[in-house]
């Protein structure tokens, strides 16, 4: 039981109008409670919040500072509640009256999230849309990125100087999409040196990465009919220390020299590190990562470097399958009305700030 | 010619023996040199400077070895702040790498201030100035359960004292009694505080951050979500340089030494990119003069 | 099949993967629980089992046939059975059976990771400043009108950062910070928006089985 003191004597006025309500769009468990501040709120050390079960005795559940008319509870699902909002001064409570019986519950639907649901939505759509078009034959025109136009020339030097091919994804993990776009230009890269019988040498930082990267190398010697050429130690694990790989990789350009470096994939600070060390090689080297800080690097030390979103629709160029060609006209579409809600929202800010239009206010 | 090849090939042993004779010369023998205080340093000082006497101030100690030279003398300057103010400071890591690093900047800058201290007013004692939290596994968790109970996340401290009988978290029971958060680190800590402790809860935050990640954190301290940021050495000797000035605590400052090297590196940098474009440019005159 | 059945899976798992973003039932968020970190955590294992039994294949392979470098191959394969029996049996802080504790030296996995990992990975990053440095003499050309604005760009911030920056021009250094929260911003954010749509493309296009060069392309 709480100590009960009658503040009417002490002058402290309480909380008023608690109101316990089951927070919305949430896996249950949480109570919200609100009350209207005490008049004397300036005053008030904190407010403490107070549950019971059964409307007679009630516990602490917490506290909050001074100012605040809200604060969230950790509830059992199902289970009635009432709450009392105390304002405190050194020892004296004020308690407000009980609210009304609340109970917690889990809910289906995040309703604030809906508009992201929507945009999700609208967005495949468009994908889909320009997937179909495609499909059902519709030319369309796609800005050429150098780096991957590159691809053909890279694999066909190294082939007419016999030497290997060497392909990194990054230190990123199988979930990082970057690694994901990185092993499906892997596999159109991995056909090509099949068709031209180049030695493919893929280090990974990831077991995970490194068992898919495998697979799909050995599916695309597959798809090209050349089964027999695949080398099950072309992709190998190395280590999972970020500059361990790092000195792994420069170690296996620097001993067997390839003639192409790719350096695809999720990179953190070895990026100038791994394409600093391939120029000095004099290999031909094809970059592209989404992490922006690490753009610079690629940029300066290799020759080609797809940028941000060139890394995704990379492997759509190579393998010009319509239907991939027709998704990456729907996301040129879906940035085009992006960039136009920015646009009317920036133009909406900038009005709302002008208090001669006050129109948005 | 001769010399156009020399200026378009110099070897590069021979950059990185000038870049490291540079970067070396001026560690051997260390001067201090004088900054200019930019706004975002002076952002976060002065937050610092301004939490009221009974909240308190959490740093997040964030980072690894390899980024100590540069992120070491950040957290020097912001404990040597928070201890002259006499603030209540929490240390924390998210990680369990860093804890020996935020151990060893706590013990040296207790010791510069407590050699100097004449009475127990003036030294800083440990439970009754500052708590030294640790680590608790995974790094969100303990983001989201200080907005609840800080003791009830770290029930024991670094050096296995229960916290709740430590004076100082008699004062401190969640974000509502912090003011701010520091977070120093190389990688997305900073970030994780804004979106789970800022978003959330209203917590304050401030960063420091190494330079090669800098541009991916300007767009949090452009929007206010940091109140104020500390990039690379320049921005810790840029404190250091508050530190020293308005506050006249005296200490070694290691990254204003550090700064000589960071000046003859990038004019190093810049010379030879000066000397590549030279011989880039005349030998393409000559070619259009063919 | 041999195609179908992958593509099934990676349809059924990519939805799963989406739907706890907007179901805040804790039946749903607990699935998700369950296959983002017990289910992960088990394909990892197996993962990483798979991935060092490569690794020692390739160099005990690379030793077999006397391949070029392959003196290298034994020194990997040396240090790897010494930590992994120091990290099997000696625990990470001399816990485990065996005693690895010389008088007061102790080669647990602690001292490995402070002693041999740390320095070689401070040594790794070290070499960024000179590699940085080789770097901009070789490729900062002032070849175009873009190329000539990214090295002024590049000029102003590197001297604007630097004391010596305040020495040339009071206003350097605050142009220096405008270039880092204006141009660099404005920049950033125009990539971001690329990356996150084409995140956003590339997810929907392996759900629902559209890009298939992960199969190694095809798709028969």
């Amino acid at each position: 039981m709480i100590p009960i003191i009658i503040c009417a004597t002490m002058g402290l006025a309480p909380p008023t109008n608690v109101r316990a309500y089951d927070k919305p769009d949430d896996g249950g468990g949480t109570v919200v409670i609100e009350w209207q501040l005490s008049p004397e709120d300036a005053a008030v050390e904190r407010y403490e919040i107070y549950r019971s079960a059964d409307g007679a005795d009630f516990e602490r559940v917490g506290f909050i500072g001074k100012g605040r008319n809200n604060i969230e509870d950790n509830t059992a699902d199902g289970i009635p509640y009432r709450y009392k909002v105390a304002a405190v001064i050194d020892s004296v409570r004020s308690y407000s009256e009980p609210s009304a019986n609340v109970f917690s519950r889990p809910q289906w639907i995040d309703r604030p999230k809906l508009n992201v649901f929507a945009a999700l939505i609208i967005f495949g759509a468009i994908i889909l849309y320009f997937t179909y078009a495609a499909r059902r034959g519709k030319a369309m025109f796609i800005r050429k990125i150098a780096g991957v136009q590159a691809i053909d020339d890279a694999v066909g030097r190294a082939t007419e100087m016999g030497k290997p091919i060497l392909y990194c994804p990054g230190i990123g993990y199988i979930e990082d999409i970057a690694t994901i776009a990185s092993l499906n230009i892997l596999g159109e890269v991995a056909k090509k040196c099949a068709q031209y019988d180049t030695k493919l040498i893929n280090p990974n930082r990831d077991p995970i990465v490194y068992t898919v990267a495998r697979e799909i190398i050995k599916e695309s010697y597959a798809n090209v009919g050349r089964p027999d050429s695949f080398d099950p130690d072309c992709a190998y694990y190395v280590t999972d220390s970020q500059f361990a790989y790092a000195a792994a990789i420069d170690g296996v350009m620097l001993r067997e020299r390839p003639a192409t470096n790719f350096l695809v994939g999720w990179f953190r600070a070895e990026s100038l590190i791994l394409a600093e060390t391939g120029a000095s090689t004099g290999a031909i080297q094809i970059a592209g990562t989404d992490q922006v800080s690490q753009l610079p690097f690629f940029v300066t030390a290799c020759d080609y470097t797809l940028i941000g979103e060139e890394l995704y629709a990379a492997s759509a160029y190579i393998s010009k399958e319509p239907l991939l060609l027709g998704s990456i006209k729907g996301e040129d579409w879906g940035k085009f009305f992006i960039g136009l809600v920015l646009i009317i929202a920036s133009v909406i800010a900038l009005l709302t700030a002008l208090p001669v239009l006050g129109l948005f206010n | 010619m001769k010399i156009l090849d020399i200026l378009n090939n110099i070897d590069r042993r021979i950059i990185y023996l000038i870049l490291l004779t540079v970067v070396v010369l001026p560690l051997i023998f260390p001067s201090v040199e004088k900054v200019r205080v930019m706004p975002p340093v002076r952002k976060l000082y002065e937050a610092i400077d301004n939490i009221p006497p009974e909240k308190g101030l959490i740093i997040d100690f964030d980072y690894e070895p390899q980024t100590a030279p540069e992120l070491d003398p950040m957290s020097f300057a912001i404990l040597r702040h928070a201890f002259h103010r006499r603030i209540k400071l929490l240390v924390l890591s998210l990680y369990v790498q860093p804890l020996g690093l935020a151990q060893n900047a706590l013990t040296q800058v207790v010791e510069e201030f407590n050699s100097a201290a004449q009475t127990s007013e003036d030294s800083i004692i440990y439970g009754r100035d500052y708590v030294f939290l640790g680590w608790v596994p995974p790094p969100i968790i303990p983001i989201l359960g200080m907005a609840e109970s800080i003791t009830n996340v770290y029930r024991v401290d670094y050096y296995g004292n229960q916290t709740d009988t430590l004076p100082l978290m008699a004062q401190i029971e969640n974000y509502n009694d912090i003011d701010l958060l520091v977070s120093i680190s190389g990688a997305d800590p900073p970030k994780w505080w804004v979106a789970y402790a800022q978003s959330r809860f209203g917590l304050r935050v401030g960063a420091g951050i190494t330079a090669v990640s800098a541009s991916e954190f300007y767009p949090y301290l452009q929007t206010g979500q940091f109140s104020g940021m500390l990039v690379g050495m320049k921005g810790a000797a840029e404190y250091e340089e508050m530190v020293e000035r308005k506050l006249e605590v005296k200490a070694r400052r290691k990254a204003s030494e550090a700064l000589l090297s960071l000046t003859y590196a990038h004019l190093v940098i810049i010379i030879f990119i000066v000397i590549g474009n030279i011989g880039y440019f005349i030998r393409r005159r000559d070619r259009r003069k063919q | 099949m041999k195609k179908t059945f992958p593509l099934i899976l990676v349809f059924v798992f990519g939805i799963l993967g989406i739907i706890p973003f907007f179901v805040p039932h804790p039946f749903i968020q607990n699935s998700d629980e369950f296959l983002r970190n017990e289910f992960l955590r088990i394909l990892a294992a197996f993962a990483l089992v798979l991935g060092l039994g490569s690794l020692l294949r390739v160099h005990i392979d690379k030793i077999k046939r006397k391949r070029e470098n392959w003196q290298y191959s034994w020194i990997l394969i040396i240090t790897f059975v010494i930590s992994s029996v120091i990290g099997l049996f000696g625990g990470v802080r001399g816990t485990g059976i065996l005693p690895t504790t010389i008088g007061t030296f102790q080669f647990d996995i602690w001292t490995i990771y402070w002693n041999v990992a740390v320095p070689l990975g401070s040594t790794m990053f070290a070499l960024l400043a000179f590699f940085m440095a080789s770097a901009a003499y070789r490729a900062f050309r002032v070849r175009s009108t873009e190329a000539t604005l990214l090295l002024a760009a590049a000029f102003i911030v590197m001297i604007g950062v630097l004391p010596l920056g305040d020495r040339v021009s009071p206003h350097l250094p605050s142009f220096a910070q405008w270039i880092m929260d204006v141009p660099n911003v404005a920049g950033q954010r125009g990539i971001l928006f690329g990356v996150a749509l084409g995140v956003l493309a590339t997810a929907l296009k392996i759900i629902l089985g559209i890009e298939r060069s992960w199969l190694g392309g095809g798709g028969k």
